[in-house]
């Protein structure tokens, strides 16, 4: 639980640093510097596959892949769980439902009826389409600003593109990064486990202010 | 110069060689998932269940015929025309899925192509049992067509006007163009997966992209004045556009159930492992989704239009159908049809879950027969045509409603069980199989 309240105070402090500050870093390098993580090269599919198998297995959770392009079943190499953005979207739709049905049953209805075309003043299906359009415009935008939310996207800046050679992640290479949030980072053994598994230019990254 | 060669861009390789082809053919056959055993029915594998089918068709149509005679032809012709639609809904629908698969060049659904290609070869049987739907129509000059009565046309101004499409030439005609394109496109489709089977040729998969290009028109129209002819005609006054659409709905949805049905019984019998899978039924529950909001989405628009609107020859139909004891069913439609299925559908785990989804199918079947039988089923003692009241579903009579369904799925299924043994259950030649044989749902 103090886990995810630290990582809502550090997303708020991202987006407004004015605001907060970020909670104490876990690592700092010798010039003061927050440590951000570590990145690790591959330069083949197969084995930046296996190599994300070796970290899921090995216990990490807040690290990422980054591919030039899509690798298929890479959620299930990293262990990643299906997403709780459905439930949070079937949340909206029907709040969005209700609130349609109960704004327009209760004003045409009950507070002020009024007859339309003679037909009841609470005929269901003149309610319908509003309704349903209200159910999709909350599930959209659950969607949209739940999917925001949970990726912390959009953003100004990440510190891996500090990382002179992070950009070589959309063209030739594949980079796996591990946070220094993760509470099974170290910055020796971590260093250990990504060249045990064959990564190469391994570097400790740091956030520059 | 020779620099300036070097640079010049290669040949273009607008298509795979034919050694690449017989190579992917050779990977595919070597794949233990084709072993013949698990692609091929033993001679009479389905008989049980195919005797089990042609027993209850029978009894059900000598019900239906007792019923004729002790009850009134029209409550008999009725049940009998709700099953006859519920068939023709399943073939229709896979024929249509049949001609999407090819024209999308449809990889994932490769393996259980077969399968709706064997339901869509079933139009041939469905036809015939429309032909004496035909015959007693026009030979009593109409049992449950009021246009078909010379007498009633000359009473009605209506039916004089309508005279010019509601008329016995031409509506004998239309039958005949049905019966010609739905067989005709359906045993072509169905030939030339056979014939691939045996040849590994596979131009044969371009030509049957070619011509289902041509044949979803025709599919639509054939399948939306069908439904005018013999579904909304019942009624003579009602009109809807969307009429076509609706029974073309109701297809879609009805024969994504039934290959369920045929693919959770093959997978039962031990056929199909590996070839079939999870990510296959994930991709039939979606279509099944798909086509029910779809069913819901017209049938409430057609609704709503005629509800708003409130002109009398419109919502007579409706009118007609919320009163008399109809008004459950019309409950029915609205939330056994659409809502629960909804509700059931959108979890992930029914789609992914071959049980839970055979349970779908089944259900899926029974509301298009609840479906019919609301379009159908109230006109049988409509305009006092049968000089009694309605005995409705809570009487005694219900069984030969049940009957005459009972009696067409019957037959129709002893056929297309014994269709199913007599080819490969999956094209074993196609050059794309290994595409659905190793599909996923990467989400």
């Amino acid at each position: 639980m103090s886990s995810m309240m630290n990582d809502l105070l550090s997303g708020i402090a991202d987006y407004f640093p004015m605001m907060m500050r970020k909670p104490a870093p876990r690592f700092v390098t010798e010039r003061g510097n927050r440590v951000y993580g570590m990145v690790a090269e591959f330069t083949e599919t197969p084995k930046v596959f296996h190599a994300a198998e070796h970290v899921r297995d090995a216990g990490y959770t807040k690290w990422d892949v980054h591919t030039p392009f899509p690798i298929h079943d890479m959620e299930s190499a990293m262990g990643i769980k299906t997403t709780k953005l459905p439930l949070m979207a079937g949340g909206a739709a029907i709040t969005g439902v209700c609130v349609g049905a109960l704004l327009q049953w209760g004003t045409t209805a009950v507070l002020f009826p009024t007859v339309v075309q003679g037909k009841p003043f609470d005929a269901w299906q003149a309610f319908l389409p509003v309704t349903f359009e209200l159910g999709i415009l909350f599930t959209a935008f659950m969607c949209i600003f739940g999917m925001l939310a949970l990726n912390g996207l959009p953003r100004f800046h990440h510190p891996l593109f500090t990382h002179e050679r992070f950009c070589h992640a959309s063209n030739d290479v594949f980079v796996v990064a591990i946070e220094a949030e993760d509470p099974n980072f170290d910055p020796v053994k971590t260093r250990a486990l990504l060249e045990e598994i064959g990564g190469t230019h391994i570097t400790l990254i740091e956030e520059e202010d | 110069m020779t620099q300036i060669a070097a640079n010049n861009p290669a040949p273009a390789v607008t298509a795979l060689q034919d050694s690449e082809w017989e190579s992917r053919l050779a990977k595919i056959a070597a794949d233990p998932r084709m072993s013949e055993d698990n692609t091929t029915l033993a001679p009479g594998a389905l008989g049980g269940l195919s005797k089990i089918f042609a027993g209850l068709g029978v009894l059900g149509l000598v019900v239906t015929i007792i019923g004729w005679f002790t009850i009134n032809p029209y409550h008999a012709l009725a049940a009998y025309e709700v099953g006859v639609f519920t068939a023709l809904a399943m073939s229709l629908g896979a024929l249509f899925f049949v001609m999407v698969f090819h024209s999308l060049n449809a990889g994932w659904s490769i393996t259980m192509r077969r399968q709706f290609e064997n339901v869509a070869w079933m139009l041939r049987w469905v036809w015939v049992m429309m032909i004496p739907i035909v015959i007693i129509e026009i030979a009593s000059h109409g049992v449950l067509f009021d246009w078909l009565d010379p007498h009633k046309v000359e009473s009605s101004h209506l039916l004089e006007v309508k005279s010019a499409y509601l008329n016995t030439g031409f509506f004998t005609i239309r039958f005949l163009v049905y019966g010609l394109v739905w067989i005709g496109l359906s045993s072509l489709l169905f030939a030339w997966s056979r014939k691939s089977d045996e040849t590994g040729d596979r131009t044969l998969g371009r030509k049957a992209r070619f011509w289902s290009g041509f044949g979803i028109p025709c599919f639509a129209l054939t399948t939306a004045f069908a439904a005018f002819d013999f579904l909304m005609s019942l009624d003579y006054r009602f009109f809807s556009t969307m009429w076509g659409v609706m029974y073309f709905a109701a297809c879609a949805l009805a024969s994504t159930a039934a290959v369920t049905l045929i693919c959770s019984r093959l997978l039962a019998k031990g056929k199909l492992t590996g070839l079939v899978t999870h990510e296959h039924f994930h991709d039939l529950g979606k279509l099944m989704f798909t086509f029910t909001v779809f069913w819901g989405y017209i049938g409430f628009s057609q609704y709503f239009l005629i509800w708003y609107s409130n002109i009398p020859e419109e919502t007579a139909w409706y009118v007609f159908r919320q009163q008399n004891g109809w008004q459950w069913l019309f409950a029915v439609m609205c939330i056994g049809h659409f809502v629960v299925p909804f509700l059931l559908l959108i979890w992930r785990k029914t789609k992914r879950t071959p049980a839970l989804l055979t349970f779908m199918g089944v259900y899926v079947l029974v509301v298009t027969v609840l479906d019919m039988a609301w379009i159908i089923r109230p006109m049988a003692y409509a305009n006092d045509r049968a000089g009694a009241a309605d005995p409705g579903f809570a009487s005694g009579s219900v069984l030969f409603d049940l009957a005459g369904v009972v009696g067409v799925l019957g037959i129709y299924g002893a056929i297309l069980a014994w269709k199913i043994g007599r080819s490969p259950l999956l094209p074993i030649k196609d050059p794309m199989l290994h595409e659905s044989m190793n599909h996923k749902n990467y989400v």
